[in-house]
């Protein structure tokens, strides 16, 4: 604040500190003096003591001492008379070091000379972490002083459980010293890692630690330190490996196949969904078996809009042949340790496998193009949901089948559950009492841990998902912290889809068809309706895989990220969300059978700085490599400059209808360069294009 | 531990307790004021301060006895305060100014802490800094740059980091400072980036672990030394040195950004480490953090297994929600030729690529991707109200000022002011400064520290020698 005159320091403060300067800039120039001509005699060397001692932070004189003492080394080495003994040299320099740090513990000069001391073999382990123990005691968080622990540690070998035990007295002391926390997580990666004695097994010593930080968390849960060790140890707690959870066709389903397409169209997609992203899905980590093929020479695809290599599902096309009507059947086998792994490196190291059989048949109920001559409204009145008609439940179970994992999978270590199971009940127990923002995180990303293990299958068949109290959660937080709220919504979002998708009877309510006179081929489409649900992100598409018709209108969404698995999908309602830009739309460009887009009233070209459009450079400025076809533009070059980012995504797309109107980008202009883009385009914004 | 201990709180806690309430009263106080005598208290008191930067070089030397090995470092302070607050120093002072560092400098290259003392990496970085702001032919002139780059090669550590001076120590610091230096003298090379990268982001093998210990640490950000604690000023100087070499992409840049953002306080102001108080200073390491993953959004999102052109949305205010919408700058923000020609910018770059490594020029002349990924305003109200004085810059309230702070806090309310905008060069928008707009400093180039327009200066001059 201002407007608080300031103290002015007395006349004796200035006298006082003038005269330190004055003696302390005499020894300085006299240590440079010796520094400068190497002198060395015992008056010098006491002289730049004194200068250490008052000034740690002079590293030309640590310096000095350096030389000093190889010089009396060496002299005791040539058998001197009067040479002091090692030892006591060495001594002296542990004294002034121990001095200065007095002065000021964190120089960096003072803490370093003294591991320089150290390496030439002097002093004892005992001596050491006594005086460690003063000064972290002085000041638990230094980190110098921790740094020079570690060092020590490693030069006179002291064991990584007794040093454990030093954070167990630390915390103890001072349950909220992060610094001791810290270093415990390092300690115990090491033990873990290596397997010492007595860390064998993992379950059990994690289990073990969660006890140990709870007791801190008990005593005072708005102390952060706790919280964040807390955060490290379910981490690690929840290193699992990647699980197939789902296909498309489904494990045990009956696809039934046109006969009528041309030779070159007898093709079918097999999609792969994972639990996370992974990498190295191909011909040798999957085995297709099919009534003639080995499956060798499928070529596999990440179906994600990003190129890092690494998916969560992943598309092939299975050639079937002319001449059969026969039903037929296909297994696919990931065959154990088959290179399939994570993005956090773990992989998949369970053998599995799904089966389906498919018929090749004349009357085709396959999936129709859209009609064209009307447009699909998404009348609200017309649509009819499933729930309503219980028969529903059996297409609905031919579409996905929901329980794959099960079948599958390895089963989580009991203790494992047991521990998460605990630690929920804990951290309600200590949530009822108080009302950290922290604990609330944590306990919801327990919850959606404790899910994660159903998934995984438990044995314990009492167990159930805790959908509606992580939601009750994020909840909170958003309101308590609205400065996080994007994080908090996208997780919201995460474990909503999970929930929505996850059994039959949740995903039937969402389930329905449009019965519209007008486009009478979309009355065979199952629609599934996802809107009014803010949601910001989409995501556990693994029941999913099937839907031909979405609606994701009404919510928060600034992102579509994962939709590319949606391989049937037709049509594709996203007005009303947050998307800003035509590049974040970019998923779109793998949905080959997308063919009615509607996102209107969103953001795109909303924002002042506009970024995204810097992100990938303009095509015009690297004309190799961007396959530019220019030629029916020529006359519209200005358009092409203007509206890139739109030519990019839509040049892409075979829509026959879309929906735009009530973004900001949108104007005279750039609707008629759509139109002139996408042939196909019968209807704009509602309006028939011709 | 015990249970009864509840309503006491730990040391630590009790402490940001007191901050806590500290920070609260003053901006309870201010907001209940009047309009008219509110807007007073958010005004930068720029006559003041540069009245008690200037003093303090003509003084400088008292008073700073524990600092004689630090010297080039008040010259820096005191002399980036008064340009951030875009003044400068008369011919004499600054003569002198030139006069003095280049006694620092060391016949074998690299500036020491004071005359006749040894040269040290941090002090070259503060007197090379110091020069560069100073600016102009003599001021530039007198920097040393073959014997300086000996001297860099000399410090250079077999683990492929630096040392902080002959028999030093070696540390994240060290390969900032001098990475940064020869980045901005243009003498960087490949013998000096040689295994930077390996020594921040890796460490050698434990002898009995197979693992490999990175200075960046599990919480994301990064630590002085390989094993030691995320820390501010050393993750400041680990990114930007990744960034200078162009190897920023071997970080875990969400897991950085994670860390940072969740140093900043209730207060507004940044905390060091997790679990400690606010201090002004973190206003620029910390802030800067943030600001450089702002120019690195494509790394970012491809880590992210994003498409590159994702844009993470982290507004932070809703007052910037609805703004967001007005024409004029919709306008801006869309198509224009201007945008097309915006990378050849590029073009010019590969031409002065040629010339060297010039990663810390391109970052800058690169538009930013993001938007602010801190909040801005809380942590402008928290440098106003704070640790502001009537003359000078504080850590927190309860401390007093130093030229330290003073530079750290101003050049912390410098990327504050500038990180909602998409080039360097323009000027914010009103709605980005707190307070009257003639609270605006000079932007700064993030990675050195540095004025922006010095920096400009210095980059075209060692381009051409």
């Amino acid at each position: 604040m201002h407007g608080i005159p300031r103290k002015a320091p007395t006349q004796e403060e200035l006298d006082d500190s003038s005269l330190k300067a004055a003696k302390l800039r005499d020894l300085q120039s006299q240590l440079l003096h010796f520094h400068h001509n190497k002198i060395y005699t015992e008056e010098a060397i006491q002289i730049s003591a004194k200068l250490l001692e008052s000034n740690p932070e002079h590293y030309t004189a640590w310096n000095y001492r350096k030389l000093a003492v190889q010089h009396l080394l060496n002299r005791h080495h040539e058998n001197q008379l009067d040479s002091q003994s090692p030892q006591s040299i060495l001594d002296d320099e542990l004294i002034l070091v121990e001095n200065a740090l007095k002065t000021n513990f964190k120089a960096y000069g003072a803490w370093h000379h003294r591991k320089w001391v150290l390496s030439k073999g002097h002093s004892s382990s005992d001596r050491e972490l006594r005086l460690l123990g003063k000064f972290q005691k002085l000041d638990s968080r230094n980190f110098h002083a921790w740094n020079y622990r570690r060092f020590i540690t490693e030069l006179k070998k002291i064991p990584d459980e007794d040093e454990l035990q030093y954070t167990t007295d630390m915390i103890y002391d001072n349950f909220s010293n992060y610094s001791a926390w810290h270093n415990r997580s390092m300690l115990l990666s090491k033990l873990l890692e290596k397997s010492a004695k007595g860390y064998e097994k993992r379950e059990n010593v994690l289990s073990e630690e969660f006890e140990f930080v709870r007791n801190a968390l008990f005593t005072d849960p708005d102390d952060q330190s706790g919280w964040f060790y807390h955060s490290w140890l379910l981490g690690q707690t929840l290193k699992r490996e990647p699980l197939l959870i789902s296909s498309s066709p489904p494990h045990g389903s009956n696809l039934s196949l046109s006969i009528d397409k041309p030779d070159r169209e007898r093709t079918f997609p097999l999609i792969l969904y994972f639990s996370e992203a992974v990498e190295g899905v191909s011909s040798s980590t999957v085995n297709v078996e099919y009534f003639y093929d080995g499956g060798d020479g499928l070529i596999w695809y990440p179906l994600s809009a990003n190129k890092l290599g690494f998916s969560q599902a992943w598309l092939t096309y299975i050639e079937y042949p002319l001449d059969t009507l026969e039903s037929f059947d296909v297994k696919v086998t990931i065959a154990q340790f088959p290179g399939i792994i994570s993005s956090n490196g773990m992989p998949c190291s369970r053998s599995c496998y799904i089966y389906f059989t498919a018929s090749v048949c004349s009357n085709n109920q396959e999936k129709s193009e859209v009609q064209t001559t009307h447009k699909i409204s998404w009348n609200e009145e017309n649509f009819k949901p499933h729930s309503t008609h219980p028969e529903d439940a059996n297409l609905l179970a031919s579409l996905c089948k929901l329980d794959i994992a099960k079948e599958n999978n390895p089963t989580t270590p009991m203790l494992c559950m047991e521990t998460i199971s605990n630690e929920i009940a804990c951290s309600r127990e200590l949530l009822s009492s108080s009302n950290c923002k922290i604990g609330k995180l944590t306990l919801a990303r327990l919850l959606v841990a404790h899910n994660t293990l159903i998934t995984y299958g438990c044995m314990d068949s009492g167990t159930e998902a805790h959908y509606e109290e992580i939601l009750a959660l994020y909840h909170d937080l958003m309101k308590m912290d609205p400065a996080h709220i994007g994080y908090y919504e996208d997780e919201y979002s995460l474990v909503l889809m999970k929930q929505l998708t996850s059994n039959t009877e949740s995903l039937l309510k969402l389930c329905g068809k449009y019965q519209e006179l007008s486009s009478p081929s979309i009355s065979s489409y199952t629609s599934v309706r996802l809107k009014v649900l803010s949601l910001s992100r989409v995501s556990c598409l693994e029941h999913l895989l099937w839907v031909q018709m979405l609606d994701l209108s009404h919510n928060k969404l600034r992102s579509i990220e994962g939709l590319e698995a949606l391989q049937q999908l037709s049509c594709l309602k996203l007005s009303n969300n947050r998307l800003s830009s035509f590049t974040a739309l970019e998923p779109l460009k793998m949905l080959n059978s997308l063919q009615v887009l509607d996102v209107s009233y969103n953001e795109i070209g909303a924002h002042s700085i506009d970024t995204r459009r810097y992100m990938c450079s303009s095509p015009l400025n690297s004309a190799t490599g961007f396959g530019w076809q220019l030629k029916r533009f020529t006359d519209e070059d200005a358009d092409l400059k203007r509206f890139w980012d739109a030519y990019l995504l839509f040049r892409d797309l075979n829509l026959v209808q879309l929906d735009i109107v009530g973004n900001a980008v949108v104007d005279e202009r750039l609707k008629a360069f759509l139109i002139k883009l996408m042939s196909a385009l019968k209807w704009f914004d509602g309006e028939s294009c011709h | 531990m015990a249970r009864e201990n509840l309503m006491k709180g730990t040391t630590s806690q009790e402490d940001q307790w007191m901050v806590q309430n500290q920070c609260f009263r003053l901006y309870d106080i201010v907001y209940r004021l009047p309009p008219q005598a509110q807007s007073i208290n958010f005004e930068v008191l720029r006559e003041n301060h540069i009245e008690y930067l200037t003093d303090s070089l003509k003084q400088l030397g008292r008073n700073f006895q524990v600092l004689d090995a630090n010297r080039p470092w008040f010259c820096y302070w005191i002399i980036q305060s008064i340009a951030l607050l875009g003044d400068c120093v008369d011919d004499k002072l600054e003569n002198g100014f030139i006069d003095f560092l280049s006694r620092c400098q060391d016949q074998d290259g690299g500036y020491g802490g004071g005359p006749g003392q040894m040269p040290h990496l941090a002090t070259t970085y503060a007197a090379v800094n110091a020069l560069i702001t100073v600016g102009g032919q003599n001021s530039l002139s007198s920097i040393n740059r073959e014997k300086l780059y000996d001297f860099l090669l000399r410090m250079k550590d077999a683990s492929g980091g630096f040392r902080m001076h002959d028999g030093g120590e070696v540390d994240v610091r060290a390969c900032y400072t001098a990475i940064s230096v020869a980045s901005v003298l243009n003498i960087l090379d490949d013998r000096l980036i040689q295994n930077v990268g390996d020594y921040i982001v890796r460490f050698t093998e434990d002898i009995h672990v197979a693992t490999f210990y990175s200075c960046q640490t599990y919480e994301g950000g990064i630590a002085g030394e390989p094993c030691s604690e995320a820390h501010g000023g050393y993750t400041f100087c680990g990114l930007a040195a990744m960034v200078l070499i162009n190897e920023a992409d071997r970080l875990n840049l969400p897991g950085l950004l994670n860390w940072v953002v969740f140093r900043q306080g209730i207060e507004g102001g940044f905390q060091g480490r997790t679990n400690k108080l606010v201090d002004g200073c973190y206003s620029f390491w910390q802030g800067a953090v943030a600001a450089i993953i702002q120019r690195l959004h494509v790394m970012v999102n491809k880590q992210l297994g994003l498409p590159d052109t994702f844009e993470l949305d982290c507004s932070t205010e809703s007052g910037n929600e609805s703004s967001d919408n007005d024409g004029e700058e919709v306008s801006e923000g869309s198509s224009s030729p201007v945008d097309i020609s915006e990378p050849t910018k590029g073009e010019s770059l590969s031409t002065s690529a040629a010339m060297g490594l010039n990663n810390g020029y391109d970052f800058i002349r690169r538009p930013t991707g993001m938007k602010p990924l801190f909040n801005s305003m809380a942590l402008q109200q928290y440098i106003l109200l704070c640790t502001q004085e009537e003359a000078g810059f504080r850590d927190k309230p309860g401390k007093r000022r130093d030229h330290y702070h003073t530079c750290y806090v101003l050049s912390g309310l410098s990327v504050c002011q500038h990180c909602n905008k998409r080039d360097a060069d323009s000027p914010p928008l009103s709605r980005d400064v707190m307070g009257p707009y003639s609270n605006l400093v000079e932007p700064v180039h993030p990675l050195h520290n540095i004025v922006l327009d010095k920096y400009y200066e210095a980059y075209n001059f060692f381009a051409r020698a």
